[in-house]
């Protein structure tokens, strides 16, 4: 064999294996690489992606502002509706001080009765006690502690006790009224005919002395309702 | 001889090629129109062969040059900001499309010649046989 045909050949053998090995290499890199991502993206590519991208952004503030919008709105419902339940939670607080639920507080009288040798004090004389408080606008009563509530009840049990809210109460019996203090004095201390002036002739020992902030205690029983609806 | 050359050189190159690490795909464009360059130089080189006219050296300065040259202009164009990749990927595409021709007539031409030369062959031996 010639000398310059080797050299041929090894040369074009030479070239084709260059020719192959970067064919190959630029096979493998377009194989692995993944076009999609940011750093393989051409610059117009990159160029649209930035731009969409401020689209989104823009569409998104504008969502943030309706949002904060909305929310402001919702804020402002909030705020009218702890209004509403402070002024519904005041309610119940009156309603609950009516019904005898929560201790409560005021100027009012002390009546004081007690058992003497001869004349004892019957549940008659508290009733009606407590009428003639109520008539003189007592808001508040309560006897040995035992708050006056609308299913209160005063009874004489077997003649030795009595029972008010069924729970027995002893000599003396302290009776506490919160109201205009000088209405229920006046109700009770009428000339001749009043409260006071009755039942002292009767001979029984009765008492009455005003006092300020007297502090009556709620009710303690269950106030359910089981058959009216 | 040459053939067994070309052979060897393609599977060491695809051995080579795969145990290579890959480039950035930046640079894969480059190398893309350099090979396409490449190519280019190869089916040149079969034409000239076919024609008698084949030189080593016009042959190996052709497909290093154009190489290299295609991977200046394709840079060029990107600083330039002008797809010039394109306008090389053109000419040599076309430039190979018509070696592929010239190198398709060739083997056809040959290829009919001979069959023509066999219808001859065979008329001439039925007429001494007839």
């Amino acid at each position: 064999m010639k000398k310059g045909k080797v050299t041929i050949t090894i040369t074009i053998g030479l070239v084709f294996l260059i020719l192959t090995a970067v064919m190959f290499v630029q096979f493998k890199t377009i194989n692995q690489t993944d076009i999609t991502s940011l750093e393989n993206m051409r610059e117009d590519e990159l160029r649209t992606e930035i731009s969409s991208f401020k689209q989104k952004i823009e569409d998104l503030n504008k969502e943030i502002t309706d949002t904060d919008s909305k929310i402001a709105e919702y804020q402002k419902a909030i705020d009218s509706n702890k209004e509403a339940s402070e002024l519904l939670s005041q309610e119940l607080e009156q309603q609950n001080n009516i019904l005898g639920k929560n201790d409560v507080k005021g100027n009012g009288i002390i009546v004081t009765l007690t058992d003497t040798n001869d004349q004892k004090i019957t549940p008659e004389d508290l009733r009606e006690l407590l009428n003639q408080l109520k008539e003189a606008g007592a808001e508040a009563i309560s006897i040995n502690g035992q708050r006056i509530v609308y299913d209160s009840y005063i009874v004489d049990i077997s003649g030795t006790f009595i029972s008010v809210n069924g729970k027995r109460i002893v000599s003396p019996y302290e009776v506490k009224a919160i109201g205009n203090s000088t209405y229920l004095e006046s109700g009770l201390s009428k000339k001749q005919y009043g409260y006071i002036d009755t039942k002292l002739e009767e001979g029984k020992d009765v008492k009455l002395v005003r006092k300020d902030n007297i502090t009556i205690e709620k009710y303690t029983g269950d106030l359910n309702f089981e058959y009216a609806t | 001889m040459i053939a067994i050359a070309i052979v060897i050189g393609c599977i060491l190159g695809a051995i080579i090629g795969i145990n290579v690490p890959t480039i950035s795909y930046t640079y894969s464009g480059y190398l893309a129109i350099a090979i396409v360059a490449a190519l280019d130089s190869v089916f040149g080189g079969i034409t000239s062969v076919l024609k008698g006219n084949f030189d080593l050296k016009v042959f190996i300065s052709g497909f290093f040059g154009n190489a290299i040259l295609s991977i200046l202009l394709t840079w060029l164009g990107v600083k330039l900001n002008v797809d010039i990749y394109l306008a090389a990927i053109v000419v040599f595409v076309g430039r190979m499309f018509t070696n592929l021709a010239i190198i398709r007539r060739y083997y056809i031409d040959k290829w009919s010649k001979k069959k023509v030369k066999e219808d001859i062959k065979n008329e001439n031996e039925k007429e001494t046989m007839g």
